[in-house]
């Protein structure tokens, strides 16, 4: 009955071909070049008639007794240059100079230098109160000190200096502002220039008239329809501009 | 007629390439050989004769002869092959020598009318015997060096039976000896005066039909195999009977088939299908093997270590004589094939019908995976659920069976499914409908779950069997042909006729394009038409085959190609469009009944009625 309840299908009746188990690569190692070359080179080395000549060592250096500790510097002898230091006290051993006197008088010659010195100047000094303290004058602030100075009440060399500096900032920048404002002003047709194009315009006025003048008197086709009114417009405009232009004495060019 | 369709198409098409041949014709007595190189086995099928390589499976064909190869034998030295064939009566049969290294033809030899009973060279290759069938009565020797008739004479005395087994002695290229209807004959060939000269075997008050003979390595004695079930046992020289048994337990169904091994022990086949190993002294049997269905040929391998039997079954089993144990090689169909089917997605595997089994065949090795027996029915359709989870099939005692696909067991019977035979099945792609059509001309529609089987609805319109079923993609319509000249779509949704298609032909197939637009049919009228599914308008009418009626069709996935296969023996690669055709595929025997091209469009399997499965490689495979 188990068997029963799996369901067969046919798709089950293919057979499965056992698939091989995929095997590893062989392992290579990856110096395999590198021992090979070394075996090559370390293979025929016989046959240049036995191994390379080499140095032998001398019979001479053979190992010596303590030829491998650390070798020192050697130990200074004498200390040259070092010198005892002077005692403060005298030493032990030293015994004072004993037995030299002066002859000079000394109360007679200070005596003599007193009656012949100058007399001393008395400091100038200020009591505060009666029975009070005693100070310098000098620095007392009663006495006019400052006003005496060399440079008092002129004005100190730095003011001027900084002073000197904004002057001529201030100018510098007005300088620049009028530059500025000269150069974006609108242009003045000078006199000359207004005459020379009322000139012009007229004569362009008389030209126009002129070929105006000269046309057919049958208007008949479009052409030449069209020529007229080219014409007449033309002409309407050059007097439009000669009145403008004559109407106003001062003309500015407006800058784009 | 077919041949000449052959030769023709062949001369400006190109041939399909056939990859592999199912089939065995097992009825030819002594059929199965093993060649002397011990490594082919030669045997025909239909009107081929195959070489198979034994352990590397490679297939020659020898194709040449017109009608049904009857007779095969193989020099001793190897190096000819002759067969004979059946042909109409009044007719010259032919038989064909071959080479067998180039593996081609080297004479065709016509002297004999109706049929060539059977065939043996000389031991030294110098002549060829030939035997006559029964409306032939002559026995001929040929050169086999000149191709040339040598001499002939009435085979059997007037008073006698025919001959039918033909034996050439194995040192001597003057004597041979044929037997058959009480006849045993020893001849004798006198070339100087170009003549043979018959000795009569006596036999005293036995009377037997000799089926099979066998002889000594010396020539000293001969062995025949006669109908009654016993062996005789004669003597070359004196012509006269020395011994025959068994005496007392016959084999049943007589002797088919002998084999004299080396120590004088004999292997017999019978018709019941028994392989046995008996004593030479007294006909004992000391082993026995069952086989199925009655052997018709062994043929040993060598020195006789193995040997291969063959069955009128259509298999061929090896037997290694120290243990004496059959193992089959190969199998195919011995009754006509009626229809094939692959199972759905896969090209691995198909399903072939027959007489009395359904088959699940392995493509790439042509190997038999499961085999479904109901004794004595035939199967006219399967088909298989889209699941794969059963097989369908419709039978001529009029019930649909259901077998589990691995071990074909029984699923469900719909007894009484059509009065006449059921003749045409489909199953739709969601599982739960079988469309079965029947021989009275009924479509039915059964409803299919897993415990019930009910029936739907009938439809009457055919008033003749049906031949084939279509079902479109969506259930929702099909499409059936009759043999009454009616093709119809049917609603399935309402069970009600959509269209008719009426054509003065019996139609045999049908087929959707994958579009579903368009249906092309074909019938014995040798047309393939093709038609609009709409309106049931005719589009197209193409010239199918010049000689015989067009059995079967299949289409391509994409639509763009389509085969058919018929009464002429040929499968023909159409392109749809074009109606042209672009190859032509050689090779089959008898009438090609159905066929299909695999879902992945590697082959091209086609079914005959002479029982062989030919897979062919599809040519516009990309």
């Amino acid at each position: 009955m188990a068997a029963f309840l799996v369901e067969e299908s046919i798709y089950n009746l293919i057979p499965q071909v056992p698939c091989k188990p995929f095997k590893v690569p062989r392992y290579i190692s990856k110096l395999k070049p590198y021992v090979k070359q070394t075996i090559q080179q370390s293979k025929f080395q016989w046959k240049t008639m036995g191994p390379a000549k080499v140095h032998v060592p001398s019979p001479k250096d053979f190992l010596q007794k303590h030829s491998k500790e650390p070798k020192l510097p050697k130990r200074k002898k004498d200390q040259v240059g070092k010198k005892t230091l002077k005692l403060s006290v005298p030493h032990r051993t030293d015994h004072p100079v004993m037995g030299v006197q002066s002859n000079k008088n000394f109360i007679n010659t200070n005596a003599a230098n007193v009656i012949m010195g100058v007399a001393k100047k008395p400091v100038p000094v200020c009591v505060d109160r009666y029975q009070g303290d005693k100070f310098l004058l000098e620095t007392s602030g009663l006495v006019p000190r400052y006003l005496k100075k060399k440079d008092y009440g002129v004005t100190p060399t730095y003011v001027v200096r900084r002073n000197e500096e904004a002057k001529q900032a201030q100018e510098a920048y007005d300088a620049y502002v009028k530059k500025t404002l000269r150069k974006k002003a609108m242009k003045r047709l000078s006199d000359e220039e207004r005459e020379d194009l009322l000139e012009g315009l007229k004569k362009n006025w008389v030209q126009v008239h002129q070929a105006f003048q000269s046309l057919s008197v049958e208007i008949d086709t479009l052409p030449k329809k069209l020529n007229k009114e080219r014409l007449e417009l033309q002409m309407k405009q050059l007097e439009h501009d000669i009145s403008t232009i004559e109407k106003h004495k001062v003309i500015y060019i407006a800058n784009k | 007629m077919a041949t000449g369709d052959a030769e023709s198409f062949t001369d400006e098409l190109n041939g399909l390439h056939l990859e592999a041949v199912i089939g065995f014709n097992g009825h030819v007595p002594s059929g199965l050989i093993c060649h002397p190189d011990r490594e082919h086995l030669i045997y025909p099928l239909g009107c081929t004769v195959i070489v198979q390589g034994i352990n590397i499976r490679t297939q020659d064909f020898l194709h040449g002869h017109t009608n049904n190869v009857s007779c095969v034998t193989v020099s001793s030295s190897g190096s000819y092959v002759a067969s004979g064939q059946i042909t109409f009566m009044g007719f010259k049969a032919d038989i064909i020598l071959w080479d067998y290294q180039k593996r081609e033809m080297l004479a065709r030899l016509s002297l004999h009318k109706g049929k060539i009973e059977n065939l043996a060279f000389s031991p030294n290759d110098l002549y060829l015997v030939s035997l006559g069938g029964q409306d032939d009565g002559s026995m001929v020797v040929w050169s086999v060096l000149k191709k040339e008739a040598i001499c002939g004479s009435p085979a059997s005395a007037r008073s006698a039976g025919n001959p039918t087994t033909l034996i050439y002695s194995n040192c001597r290229d003057e004597m041979f000896i044929s037997a058959g209807n009480g006849t045993i004959r020893v001849w004798e060939l006198d070339l100087p005066n170009r003549k043979i000269r018959p000795t009569e075997c006596q036999t005293g008050q036995l009377k037997r039909i000799g089926n099979c003979a066998m002889m000594t390595e010396d020539d000293s004695y001969f062995y025949i195999g006669t109908s009654t079930g016993d062996v005789l046992k004669l003597n070359t020289k004196s012509t006269l009977m020395s011994d025959y048994g068994p005496i007392k337990e016959k084999f049943s169904l007589g002797v088919t088939a002998l084999l004299l091994l080396k120590t004088g022990d004999l292997v017999i086949g019978t018709g019941a299908g028994i392989v046995a190993h008996c004593s030479g002294s007294n006909y004992k049997t000391i082993k026995k093997v069952q086989l199925q269905g009655a052997i018709t040929s062994i043929t040993p391998r060598g020195q006789g270590h193995q040997f291969f039997v063959g069955t009128n079954e259509a298999q061929i089993y090896r037997f290694s004589f120290s243990d004496f144990r059959e193992e089959l090689i190969a199998t195919c169909h011995s009754e006509a094939i009626h229809d094939i089917i692959f199972p759905f997605g896969t090209s691995d595997l198909f399903a072939t019908c027959s007489k009395s089994d359904i088959r699940v065949w392995y493509t790439p090795e042509n190997r038999e995976l499961l085999r479904i027996t109901i004794p004595n029915m035939t199967c006219h359709a399967i088909d298989f659920m889209r699941d794969g989870k059963s097989i369908i099939s419709a039978w001529n005692d009029g019930k649909i069976r259901a077998f589990t696909p691995e071990t074909g067991r029984l699923m469900y019977v719909i007894e009484h499914a059509h009065s006449m035979g059921v003749t045409a099945l489909a199953t739709t792609s969601d599982c739960k409908r079988i469309i079965s059509g029947g021989g009275e001309g009924q479509v039915r529609v059964w409803e299919i779950s897993k415990s019930t089987r009910k029936l739907e609805e009938v439809m009457k319109e055919h008033i003749s069997s049906i031949s084939c079923i279509k079902i479109k993609k969506n259930n929702k319509e099909c499409v059936t042909a009759s043999i009454d000249g009616t093709c119809i779509i049917w609603d399935l949704v309402r069970f009600m006729r959509r269209q008719m298609i009426l054509a003065n032909t019996l139609f045999k197939c049908v087929c959707y394009h994958p579009d579903e637009h368009q249906l092309i049919t074909s019938g014995t009228d040798r047309k393939i038409g093709y038609w609009e599914v709409f309106d049931g308008s005719p589009i197209r009418d193409l010239e199918g085959s010049l000689s015989g009626s067009i059995n079967g069709m299949d289409i391509t996935a994409d639509g763009t190609f389509f085969v058919t296969g018929g009464d002429d023996h040929l499968v023909k690669v159409w392109d749809y469009n074009e109606g042209e055709v672009t190859f032509v595929g050689v090779g089959h025997s008898g009438n090609i009944t159905r066929l299909k091209i695999c879902p992945n469009n590697k082959y091209i399997v086609s079914v005959s009625a002479d029982g062989a499965i030919l897979r062919w490689k599809y040519p516009h495979a990309n």
